[in-house]
């Protein structure tokens, strides 16, 4: 009973605490908006079809060549690739350089060469893809047609509807979130974590306040009211990340899968995780230390997680670093889960969280054992 | 009937002895005062009291049970009144009161009436919807006082209940423990005022360097020290007073300079008024009043500890 009173009492007396509150609510929702907002052009890979302009110099003499390029041209032309023949004394290498295509092609009898812009990279990858994909095409048919006219023919028509020369070439998966999404999860993964903030003051608050000495004094043992804190403060952090959670959902219209349970259910092993992170580090140092070690650590574990910018194509030490960061683990995890339907991605990560949550919280309630006063 | 009895209480921190084989008890229905400078061990022995530091050596009774085997009985019946302020700013008055009686044990009805009885007892009644950061000095000291008081503890420990606060919310604070005395409650009261203490406490302890060095009723106190007298003179130009000769003067214990007074202890027996006459007269001082003075709590400790309870 005096567990719950405790944590009923934190509970009231957090939600009082309005500049906490704010930080854990409009915190993430204001760089959510903002990262998500600024940083769109970041993380949209798709290129428009339209964009893409071909220079093409065709010297072939070869009329077979010419009837498959003709139907070739003709099929991507009406997904947006625009054609322009290479007149007279026109440098295409030069105007690709110059920005002005997004790549040039020689075709004669021997096969084709292709120059890709480096401006342009994907738009030029992709027009790359659907050469190659005609000239093995091509290839194919030409050989068939030593046989059988017919299979050759079958071969250039079947493929040449609309599409299915990019379609073999697409570079971009078709789940992937936008930055809106990105940073939805990334955020609130963060304050999560950020819980580990307020829960390092959730006893030395009691000393700073001078009520510890109260609390000592009265017939409660020293677990009862190192359990209704942990429970009073993990149940307030969690209530404001679903706050943030179902804000970028309905709001922001951010993707968070079809498996909003589980999600919550990580996110509710992270705040666990970061409140007796925040519990053991102000036991670990004194009571100076303990705001700056908090501090660099979470912004560490902010950054290298990728709470500002992705990580994904980290290397290195960076790297290594990144891999201890328990929000990149979250984030990955959440990753797979909203945009594979990975479901068995979340649970080691919520057993880590768990995992090490315990460990911080035996050695917090070992060590207030210990000690005489709190 | 002893409420407290401390038997060769002893605390260390290390080589350091805090509390040094200490012997004290208090009556039910009395007011005990606990005197000591910084540092002598009153608060190390409060907190030993209250549970917060273990003992090293010795054991504390309340009400014939052992504070350790019987942990939980005797701290239902303690309330502690600490000397800082240890209350919740962001919560209600009613909130506080309601919280701390809870751990006692409080529930419902009883924990409601109990918690409006207390904050009626501080007069703090119409304040029970406001926060703590709302109130005076005096107001917080009172909300401090309720605290400890709506479980009905049998005794109070109050450490310093008065520090910085109005003249108005002192009587009041002082009218209160008086009446928590009338009402059944022992109390041990600790204080820098001298004055507070020889007004409400029935029985006084002097404690310097761990030890209990002086024991008794204000008068058992004060006939302690009947082969000393205190003079005091006032003085107009305080500035040219040489203190360390007026300390050179046959029979003088201590010289101490408050404002413009100069507050001479000396050996009852020797008659050196007319040297010390003489001398603030050799260095031009400038005398407005000169006044005999009757031993009190002040001076007995000073003779005792050889230093102001304010030091």
């Amino acid at each position: 009973m005096n567990v719950l009173n405790i944590a009923l009492f934190e509970f009231k007396k957090d939600l009082r605490d309005k500049r906490t509150l704010l930080l854990m609510l409009a915190f993430p929702i204001v760089l959510i908006l903002i990262l998500g907002t600024a940083l769109t052009n970041a993380f949209n890979n798709g290129v428009e079809l339209d964009d893409m302009n071909l220079l093409v110099k065709n010297t072939a003499q070869s009329a077979q060549l010419q009837s498959y390029w003709n139907g070739f041209a003709q099929s991507i032309g009406k997904e947006g690739v625009e054609f322009t023949p290479a007149e007279g004394g026109v440098d295409g290498k030069k105007a690709v350089q110059d920005n002005k295509y997004t790549a040039y092609a020689e075709i004669d009898d021997n096969g084709i060469h292709f120059y890709g812009s480096s401006r342009q990279t994907i738009s030029s990858n992709i027009l790359q893809g659907m050469l190659t994909s005609f000239a093995d095409k091509y290839n194919l048919a030409a050989a068939a047609l030593k046989n059988s006219p017919e299979a050759a023919d079958a071969i250039i028509a079947g493929e040449a509807s609309a599409g299915s020369f990019i379609q073999e070439s697409s570079l971009i998966p078709d789940r992937k979130p936008g930055s809106i999404d990105y940073y939805a999860i990334v955020e609130s993964t963060m304050i999560a974590f950020y819980a580990c903030m307020s829960a390092s003051w959730l006893i030395r608050g009691e000393v700073k306040r001078k009520t510890a000495l109260r609390l000592a004094a009265a017939p409660v043992g020293k677990l009862e009211i190192f359990a209704g804190k942990v429970i009073a403060s993990t149940l307030i952090n969690f209530l404001c990340i679903l706050v943030v959670v179902l804000f970028s959902k309905y709001v922001f219209n951010a993707n968070w899968g079809n498996h909003l349970g589980s999600v919550f259910l990580l996110l509710f092993t992270e705040v666990l995780l970061a409140v007796s992170f925040g519990l053991g580090i102000a036991f670990l140092f004194k009571d100076d230390a303990v705001n700056a070690v908090m501090m660099i650590f979470v912004q560490l574990a902010s950054m290298f997680g990728g709470a500002y910018f992705p990580v994904d194509e980290a290397s290195g030490v960076f790297a290594g670093i990144a891999n201890v960061s328990p929000l990149r683990w979250a984030n990955e995890a959440l990753m797979k889960l909203i945009y594979n339907d990975d479901l068995q991605a979340v649970f080691p990560v919520m057993g880590l969280n768990t995992a090490i949550a315990a460990a911080f919280l035996a050695f917090v309630a070992i060590t207030m054992r210990k000690r005489e006063a709190f | 009937m002893n409420v407290l009895e401390i038997r060769n209480l002893t605390k260390t921190f290390g080589d350091f002895i805090a509390v040094d084989n200490m012997n004290l008890s208090v009556n039910e229905g009395e007011i005990f005062g606990f005197l000591g400078a910084n540092g002598a061990g009153k608060s190390t022995t409060i907190n030993m009291i209250s549970s917060l530091l273990r003992i090293t050596k010795g054991e504390i009774k309340l009400l014939g049970k052992d504070i350790v085997k019987d942990n939980k009985f005797t701290k239902m019946n303690i309330g502690i009144v600490p000397q800082d302020l240890a209350i919740y700013e962001e919560m209600t008055a009613y909130e506080n009161v309601s919280f701390f009686a809870g751990l006692y044990g409080l529930r419902g009805a009883l924990l409601k009436e109990r918690t409006e009885e207390a904050l009626e007892f501080v007069g703090l009644g119409d304040k029970r919807k406001a926060l703590p950061k709302s109130f005076s000095g005096g107001m917080k000291r009172r909300l401090n006082i309720a605290c400890a008081i709506a479980h009905h503890p049998k005794l109070i420990i109050m450490d310093e209940p008065t520090v910085g606060i109005d003249p108005q919310s002192r009587n009041y604070i002082l009218n209160s423990v008086k009446k928590l005395n009338q009402m059944g409650c022992s109390v041990i009261y600790t204080s820098h005022y001298m004055e507070e203490v020889e007004e409400i406490c029935t029985r006084i302890a002097i404690v310097d360097h761990g030890k209990i060095i002086a024991e008794g009723t204000k008068e058992q106190l004060k006939s302690i020290i009947t082969d000393t007298k205190e003079t005091w003179i006032g003085v107009k130009n305080a500035e040219r007073l040489d203190l360390n000769a007026l300390k050179q003067i046959s029979g003088v214990n201590s010289v101490r300079l408050e404002e413009q007074t100069v507050k001479i202890v000396s050996k009852g027996e020797i008659n050196n008024l007319n040297g010390v006459i003489q001398l603030l007269i050799r260095d031009q001082v400038e005398i407005s009043s000169v006044e005999e003075q009757a031993p009190n709590l002040e001076t007995v400790f000073l003779t005792l500890t050889g230093r102001n309870l304010r030091d």
